[in-house]
């Protein structure tokens, strides 16, 4: 028994003497580590594009800015970091997925649920928009809501449901996009600082806004049929351009031979009314010789180009050929010619 | 034994004694929560809203965290008929606090207990409201106003639906869930809790009645559609019949006038004439028809003359005639 105890003793004697030896090592390497393990916990940076808050002991005891930082270590004070500059943003009706320069498009069912709401006329349109904030205050970020995002997401919901509820359907569709988006802005940032979160809206944009997919093919059916309605009467506009200017074309020539007929008929008048007052001039000089002259003018003209000529001796009945020009053989001297007398 | 080795002993036993008691009677409470203090089950002095260290006895007394932060709820979305018995979905959402903590524990025991309490409490409050109002008083706020050219944009083609448009809100939806978080703040306090907001988050109409109302959007667009269709096709041909009148009009004046020109200068020329003819009217017409003998005679023509014409005189006589 007590051999057992001696040779304990022995051993425990031997272990206390190598530990003893490498005690001097073994506690500079234990101190070194813990040091080391100090500087590490001891610094922070912060990101330019955040803010950190520095919590001792679950208490928040400061709010440090961009940069280097130093805290107490060994886990005594936490660091949460929050962004403050940089834009965050929420999607509303639709995700837009994929990152690095494409970004692609998805409106899956519970996207067109976010999306359909029922208009001030009772209708049904579909909304996308978009809420772009910022943390305004790190510290109530963190410690006013326990999920801001989703209390942000909500009452966004709830917000644009509002203002669409108590519009008329046609006008989110058109001309109201920007009044509603500028309203619904307004009336967040207002639940935001009353609900005291932290957070700052910058902006709502809404994105698409159309009627809902079953009922789009109407809508655009309303359309066509009014750019049908000004192609109607465009082309009916121009059938008159063309016509009317044309016939007034034509009217002004159907004049304008009536005048060249005028013209043409009043200066022939007066050319022979002229000749005729010249010779009737001359003609008042010496009428007798004057008339003699016209009339045997005239036979001379005449005469030769007349096909046939009878003379009729007084109290004959058959006349007598004077001239047969046409005719090849002369005719034959009737006995009855009477000669000169 | 030596005695450094009882004294390295106990500062060992006293360094492991010090590991264990310390953890089990510190505690922090962080920023975001509040907490309340538990011996043997049942809670012990003041509930502790003070973020930092803190003390307690150790394993005797536990501690009990609760949020102190807003808390989301959302419920799940209920059909409900209003008034008019039209079948909507409701969908609304609201935001807590745990602001008496040990009422809180006592009561609901954690925040699973809290939202299935306000899943009851509100739950029934909405239906209650929702279905004593009229529709557009769900969907439209107290200041919902039509003018005239918002009615005549709103293109109201079916019956009934003008009226509706111009329906005045007597409450509004504003009302309604102020209305709402009233009565539901009520029951709140008993619980430990404050019910910040309760908003609607969605209204939908139920699948059956969303597909009327599509059918009946498509339908008042297809009237609207045939109405701009025949409002072009009635517009063009009201052009063209204002082009053909134009056009007959046009013409026929160019016409009349051509016949004024030309009577005009018929006239005219008829006055040259008679006032250049009428000076002598027996020599115009030996003039002119010894003219018309030279027109018409020609080699078809045959003319038959007397002898005893005075231009044969001289085949027969060539002397003078006397005076």
């Amino acid at each position: 028994m007590s051999d057992d105890f001696a040779n304990f003793q022995r051993a425990y004697r031997n272990n206390i003497d190598e530990i003893r030896r490498y005690r001097g090592i073994a506690v500079i390497g234990v101190v070194l580590a813990l040091v080391l393990f100090g500087l590490w916990s001891s610094y922070f940076t912060v990101q330019p594009d955040e803010q950190a808050v520095v919590k001792r002991f679950g208490k928040v005891v400061a709010i440090k800015e961009p940069g280097l930082h130093f805290k107490l270590p060994f886990g005594v004070d936490r660091v949460q970091a929050v962004p403050i500059t940089r834009v965050l943003k929420e999607e509303f009706g639709f995700r837009s997925i994929g990152a690095g320069g494409r970004t692609q498009y998805r409106k899956e069912n519970e996207e067109r649920e976010e999306s359909l709401m029922l208009t001030g006329d009772l209708k049904v349109i579909d909304v996308e928009w978009v809420v772009q904030y910022r943390v305004s205050d790190p510290d109530k970020f963190l410690h006013r809501s326990r999920d801001p995002r989703k209390t942000l997401r909500d009452t966004s919901e709830a917000v644009m449901r509002r203002i669409v509820g108590n519009s008329l359907g046609s006008d989110v569709l058109t001309e109201k996009r920007v009044a509603v988006a500028t309203k619904a802005r307004d009336e967040l940032q207002a639940l935001m600082t009353e609900f005291d979160l932290g957070i700052h809206v910058n902006t709502i944009e809404l994105q698409d806004v159309t009627p809902p997919e079953p009922v789009k093919p109407a809508f655009n059916e309303v359309n066509q049929a009014e750019q049908e309605r000004e192609r109607l009467i465009n082309e009916a506009e121009k059938r008159r351009n063309q016509v009317i200017p044309r016939a007034q074309g034509e009217a002004k020539q159907i004049v304008a031979e009536a005048q060249a007929y005028a013209l043409e008929r009043v200066n022939r008048a007066k050319g022979e009314a002229d000749r005729f007052g010249a010779i009737l001039a001359e003609y008042s000089q010496q009428p007798d010789v004057t008339r003699r002259r016209l009339y045997l003018e005239m036979i001379d003209t005449v005469l030769p180009n007349v096909g046939r000529i009878f003379i009729m001796e007084p109290g004959q009945t058959a006349p007598i050929p004077f001239l047969n020009l046409g005719d090849p053989s002369p005719a034959p001297a009737a006995g009855s010619q009477g000669g000169a007398r | 034994m030596k005695s450094s080795a009882v004294l390295g002993t106990l500062v060992v036993l006293a360094g492991i004694a010090a590991a264990v008691l310390l953890p089990a009677s510190l505690f922090i409470v962080d920023e975001a929560e509040q907490a309340i203090i538990v011996e043997f089950g049942a809670p012990v002095g003041d509930p502790i809203t003070t973020p930092g260290l803190h003390f307690k006895k150790p394993f005797i007394q536990e501690v009990r965290r609760f949020d102190k932060r807003l808390i989301s709820w959302d419920g799940d979305p209920n059909q409900i008929p209003t008034r008019g018995e039209q079948f909507i979905s409701v969908d609304t959402t609201a935001r807590w606090r745990i602001i008496d903590p040990l009422l809180f524990l006592q009561r609901v025991q954690d925040e699973r207990g809290a939202t299935f309490r306000l899943n009851e409490i509100l739950d029934s409050v909405v239906r209650d409201h929702v279905s004593a109002s009229d529709l557009v008083e769900i969907v439209r706020s107290k200041d919902w106003n039509i003018s005239p050219e918002d009615l005549a944009r709103a293109q109201a083609t079916e019956a009934g639906e003008e009226e509706t448009l111009l329906q005045k809100v007597k409450t509004g939806r504003e009302e309604l869930v102020k209305s709402i978080l009233e009565k539901s703040r009520l029951q709140m306090p008993e619980y430990g809790i404050e019910l910040v907001d309760i908003r609607i988050k969605r209204i939908d109409y139920v699948q059956a009645v969303q597909q009327r109302v599509f059918e009946r959007m498509v339908a008042e667009r297809q009237r609207i559609a045939e109405q701009f269709r025949s409002e072009g096709q009635g517009s063009a041909a009201e052009i063209d019949g204002e082009t053909q009148r134009l056009l007959a009009q046009v013409r026929s004046d160019a016409r009349r006038q051509a016949e004024i020109i030309r009577g005009g200068a018929d006239a005219e020329a008829t006055k040259i004439y008679a006032d250049a003819f009428g000076a002598d009217p027996e020599f115009y017409a030996f003039f002119r028809t010894l003219e018309s003998y030279s027109k018409t005679l020609n080699e078809k023509s045959t003319i038959v003359i007397g002898a005893d014409s005075e231009y044969f005189r001289y085949l027969r006589d060539t002397s003078r005639p006397q005076p």
